[in-house]
């Protein structure tokens, strides 16, 4: 890296530094001014609930939970969407036989799920995952078929004049082809499950930050809320960050997606 | 119109018959509780003959368009300083950046502590969550206008207000209405969660809307017909927001493509 780009960087961090502190200074002063420790903690008192729970390894197993059941709903939601995805995008009869029922189930958001499957699951495990692969899956399978559509035809109608099987222009010309758009689908998929669990666990699970932010507003213990909140803040920004390094590991010809979600 | 019929009669076999192999399901078992799509359709007539339905939507209705004009307000502005000035933007982006993935929902215990199971903490949650799509969009779009047409209107004096007004908003118009209706969107998604969780923790001594409808249904009455009904009028109303959106979008900007 060379010295002005090092520098840049620097001025960068100092700006994010001072933002950053100019935040917890006015937090500090309103909490102060309010002097309801219920209704607005100090920043000291949140970063106190921080390192207790972070010490009591409660943070640590709640936020573990509900990224295991991320990555659970996410791995059925993509073999269940990528698939049929490059079906569709390849096949136009498939496609007009199965879009309109996507259509019609895509505007109930995973959210509008939760009564009826908490009727169907009860309280636990399989209701967040339920509600998370739904959420995921229609953001990665319409990422798909617009992926697919983007492939220069000529690429594929070249493999064919060469008589290279079906499967193999799917695994080798169509897929790293849409590879960017899917990477892109994934994404999409990531931020929509990361909500819909949230909003799941607030109401119909007994374990991860989703509940334990309730739990602790139900305790009146605000510092913990906080914390929890910044937890799914962080942790959401980590998986999205993770998801974007690989679109870049993966697909380093792709410009990097513009930040508009 | 012939070459589309085949088209949509294709598109029709998948729901229908799933809707066929649900009713042979449903009739099928012996508790009478089963949703089943004729009786969702005579709950569908009972709730909206009786007015709860359009109630509860209207108010649910209500209280996203608050928020979300709440959100457009704080947004639109902000992401306009933010797309123009280079210093604005250094400055306010980390406290963007670092609240953005912050689940809306997250926020509600926060909410509910400080408001109450009220219209204000579904207020806080909706602007929350409309925010973010609507200022990110204004930012791009406020950053690809022109930069000869903002040179061209300094070069003849006028002022940074009337530049602003006349040659940067315009342009970044369409990017912001890409924000507004995706923020549009989000803010309805949020408002059921809101509603579902607060109808939740508040046992049922909430606020109303669909969501909390939807709510009382799953713990109190246990109406799964009528929890079907709520969530098909959810999907409804945001296919009809995006497509009013929409629609809206090519009458005031017709030169756009979205």
């Amino acid at each position: 890296m060379t010295s002005s780009a090092t520098r840049r960087r620097a001025a960068s961090l100092l700006v994010y530094a001072r933002t950053m502190a100019l935040f917890v200074v006015a937090w500090y002063a309103i909490a102060r001014w309010t002097a309801n420790p219920v209704l607005l903690p100090t920043p000291l008192a949140a970063l106190d609930a921080v390192v207790e729970l972070a010490r009591s390894r409660e943070l640590f197993e709640h936020a573990a939970i509900s990224l295991g059941r991320m990555v659970v709903s996410l791995c059925i939601a993509a073999s269940l969407a990528i698939p049929l995805g490059l079906w569709m995008g390849l096949d136009r009869r498939l496609d007009a036989l199965v879009d309109p029922l996507v259509e019609l189930l895509r505007p109930i958001s995973g959210i509008a799920w939760i009564p009826l499957a908490l009727f169907i699951f009860g309280i636990g495990n399989a209701l967040p995952v339920f509600i998370m692969t739904y959420a995921a899956f229609f953001p990665i399978l319409v990422g798909t078929v617009a992926g697919v559509r983007t492939v220069d035809r000529r690429l594929v109608d070249a493999a064919r004049t060469m008589g290279v099987p079906r499967n193999r222009i799917v695994m080798r010309v169509v897929v790293p082809a849409a590879l960017p758009a899917l990477l892109v689908a994934l994404r999409l998929g990531v931020a929509t499950s990361w909500t819909a669990v949230v909003a799941a666990e607030l109401i119909g699970a007994p374990s991860g930050v989703g509940y334990a932010v309730e739990w602790y507003r139900g305790l009146l213990m605000t510092p913990q809320v906080m914390a929890f909140i910044a937890t799914i803040g962080v942790l959401g920004y980590a998986t999205d960050t993770l998801i974007r390094s690989l679109t870049h590991a993966f697909t380093p010809w792709a410009a990097d997606p513009e930040r508009a979600s | 119109v012939n070459a589309i019929g085949p088209r949509v009669a294709l598109g029709a076999v998948l729901p229908l018959s799933l809707i066929a192999i649900w009713q042979a399901w449903g009739m099928a078992q012996p508790n009478p509780r089963v949703p089943l799509p004729t009786r969702v359709v005579d709950a569908a007539f009972a709730m909206t003959a009786s007015g709860d339905l359009p109630m509860a939507i209207l108010q649910s209705l209500g209280r996203v368009f608050a928020g979300f004009a709440i959100a457009a307000l704080l947004a639109i502005p902000l992401g306009l300083a933010m797309g123009r000035s280079r210093a604005v933007e250094r400055n306010v982006d980390p406290l963007v950046e670092s609240f953005r993935p912050i689940a809306a929902i997250a926020i509600l215990p926060l909410a509910i502590l400080w408001f109450g199971t009220g219209t204000p903490a579904a207020l806080m949650i909706v602007t929350y969550a409309a925010f973010f799509p609507i200022v990110l969009n204004t930012i791009a779009g406020a950053k690809r206008v022109n930069p000869t047409l903002v040179a061209a209107a300094a070069t003849m004096g006028v002022s940074r207000w009337t530049t602003l007004r006349t040659v940067i908003v315009p342009a970044a118009l369409p990017s912001i209405f890409v924000g507004l209706r995706i923020g549009l969107g989000v803010a309805w998604t949020a408002i059921v969660a809101a509603e579902l969780a607060v109808g939740a923790k508040a046992g049922g001594g909430g606020s109303g809307g669909i969501g909390q409808m939807m709510f009382i249904f799953y713990a109190y009455s246990i109406e799964l017909n009528r929890i079907v009904v709520c969530m098909i009028a959810v999907g409804l109303v945001a296919l009809l927001l995006d497509r009013l959106l929409r629609a809206l979008l090519r009458r005031l900007l017709p030169w756009t493509h979205a």
